[in-house]
């Protein structure tokens, strides 16, 4: 302590305390915004997980475009495949990245609000603002829009820089299609929304390791096993039950053709709006659990 | 003012604080004193809302700590040093609770300086030492010059010249009318800032008192007397209110009288006195004198306690 302690402390103790002209400021919930944001864009995790996504998103995407059609399936091999097929598969090369960003944002998400409670953080954080739940609708919204704005840059990234590549396999993405905008646009929301869905059972868990294992556990776990009953029994239920899984419902928010009917044998189809509110629901009831365990508990 | 009635909080079967009811004077230092698991950091817990009390209020002027409008300059808090993320700088740390209460820079950057951080601000806070640590806790408290100063364990892992600048800190804000409220668990430091001092033992309140009171309760009144004839005058001196005990063959420590009273025994009975000491009773023996049935963690002893005399 002695080596780190600053010169300017030597027996500086009679005047410690200087009247401040603070007092006029009061606790608002923009300045709780503010301080959310302030938080989240002064950790390194928060920096690493946004150029680990772009990365990875970029890298997957001209991995894909650049590997020639034979070697892909569902790859329109015709010499001229329909426009539609086209535009579905430039929307597929560009928002392959989801695959992986909801996983780093996922990660992101939890660390938000787990990384408080892991590091004690959130005393502090609870003692500032004693109501607590101004600074979980904060720290969402602040989350919500980063992932939004980070979703877009990846996605939008992504596909400036792979559709130029993707006239060589028999592919003209059509950028004035609304059809595709919309599922980028999609992409992103997909992504703010796993990362919320993160967020709030990170806020359940409290526990950083716990949290990740368990948002990640619903988005790659929880998928894998129903779909893996479903082909190997043949059960429709599991099936079903899997296209509520936020994966499966959230990928048909940045499907570029989901205009399949909503039921053959059996099988529930959802499309782009069935599987965003469906989405949507997942996170609302997970927040509003963590919204009422936060008000309970003792932080 | 800090006002608890009938605060209490349990954790399934083991009641932490029971039912305790106490006033926090402005204008003073009141110290909260007790061993490892009294209590304390339980009942400050509640007082800033983080621990919801089992049955009880605790109000800060009137008021719980969710109902005040700008906590911050009402009530500052350092509750444990590790309050803090390990991965953030000391001064984003600070600027981002600034930030809720848009307190700005220029009082961030005052904290700082105040509490010494200067040289390590910039730095990520897992790498500070328990001192740093707590210095960072303090400024966190400080950073709205709050009305209201409570500070648990303030002086743990500080050296001494900070343990000297935090008692300071704490008579200079009690003499500007502020209300200022330290727990620890060493009587000693208490001795040397407090006012008041309420003592808690095992959840309960065991005393509530000026520091003088307490002193003088414990004070007793034992004398040592070293004499080479202290059978016969242990005899001479003993009887209902007196209790003599032989803790070496030359040496007496009388209960129940004053030195002047021994002297004039001594005196006429011809005794010859090599050592007459009226023994000041110290906080930290009242604390111990208090708390002596309110341990909740006992250290198996080291032989006998003769040591302590």
């Amino acid at each position: 302590m002695s080596t780190t302690t600053p010169t300017t402390n030597r027996h500086a103790a009679p005047e410690p305390v200087v009247p401040t002209p603070a007092r006029s400021s009061r606790l608002t919930f923009g300045g709780v915004l503010k301080s959310e944001f302030i938080k989240l864009f002064t950790l390194r995790s928060t920096f690493w997980c946004i150029v680990i996504i772009v990365v990875l998103s970029v890298g997957v995407g001209l991995l894909l475009a650049t590997v020639q059609p034979p070697a892909r399936a569902g790859i329109p091999s015709a010499p001229n495949p329909s426009t539609l097929q086209q535009q579905a598969t430039a929307v597929r090369d560009a928002t392959v990245g989801t695959g992986i960003g909801q996983l780093v944002l996922s990660v992101l998400g939890v660390l938000v609000i787990a990384g408080e409670y892991s590091t004690g953080m959130i005393r502090s954080t609870f003692a500032a603002e004693p109501r607590r739940l101004p600074t979980l609708f904060a720290k969402a919204i602040v989350l919500g829009i980063t992932t939004f704005v980070v979703g877009l840059i990846t996605i939008f990234g992504t596909a400036a820089i792979i559709f130029p590549l993707l006239p060589a396999l028999h592919v003209h993405p059509d950028w004035s299609d609304s059809k595709l905008l919309l599922a980028l646009f999609g992409a992103a929301a997909y992504l703010a929304v796993i990362s919320l869905i993160a967020f709030s059972i990170g806020a359940i868990i409290r526990n950083t390791a716990g949290g990740i294992a368990t948002a990640i556990g619903l988005i790659l776990v929880v998928p894998t096993i129903l779909e893996l009953v479903a082909g190997t029994t043949g059960a429709v239920w599991a099936e079903n039950l899997a296209s509520f899984a936020p994966t499966q419902a959230g990928a048909k928010v940045y499907a570029y053709v989901s205009s399949t009917p909503a039921t053959t044998d059996g099988v529930v189809s959802l499309d782009a709006h069935q599987g965003g509110l469906v989405l949507i629901a997942w996170f609302v009831v997970l927040f509003v659990v963590a919204a009422v365990l936060l008000k309970r508990r003792d932080a | 003012m800090i006002e608890a009635v009938g605060l209490t909080k349990r954790y399934g079967e083991k009641t932490a604080v029971d039912g305790i009811n106490f006033q926090v004077q402005p204008g003073r230092v009141t110290g909260f004193l007790g061993p490892n698991g009294a209590g304390k950091s339980t009942t400050m817990r509640m007082i800033v809302g983080l621990d919801r009390p089992t049955s009880g209020s605790v109000t800060l002027n009137g008021k719980t700590y969710a109902e005040l409008k700008a906590p911050l300059h009402e009530v500052g808090v350092l509750l444990d040093a590790k309050a803090v993320h390990t991965g953030r700088s000391a001064y984003n740390h600070l600027r981002a609770l600034a930030a809720t209460h848009g307190i700005g820079r220029k009082r961030v950057n005052e904290v700082i300086a105040l509490t010494g951080l200067e040289a390590v601000a910039r730095k990520r806070v897992g790498g500070f030492s328990l001192g740093m640590g707590q210095r960072l806790g303090i400024a966190s408290a400080l950073l709205g010059d709050p009305a209201i100063l409570i500070l648990d364990e303030p002086v743990n892992g500080l050296d001494p010249e900070g343990v000297i600048w935090v008692r300071t800190l704490a008579r200079h804000m009690a003499s500007e009318g502020r209300t200022v409220f330290l727990s620890s668990h060493l009587m000693s430091e208490m001795a040397q800032t407090a006012d008041q001092i309420i003592v808690l033992g095992r959840g309960r309140i065991i005393a509530d008192a000026p520091v003088g009171d307490i002193i003088a309760q414990a004070a007793g009144n034992s004398v040592r007397v070293r004499t080479p004839d202290a059978e016969r005058f242990a005899e001479l001196l003993t009887n209902k209110e007196v209790s003599v005990t032989k803790s070496a063959p030359d040496l007496l420590v009388v209960n129940g009288t004053s030195a002047a009273h021994i002297g004039e025994v001594a005196a006429g009975s011809r005794i010859v006195l090599h050592e007459l000491t009226p023994l000041a009773g110290s906080l930290e023996d009242a604390y111990l004198a208090l708390t002596e049935d309110d341990v909740e963690y006992h250290a198996a002893g080291f032989g006998d306690q003769e040591a302590a005399q």
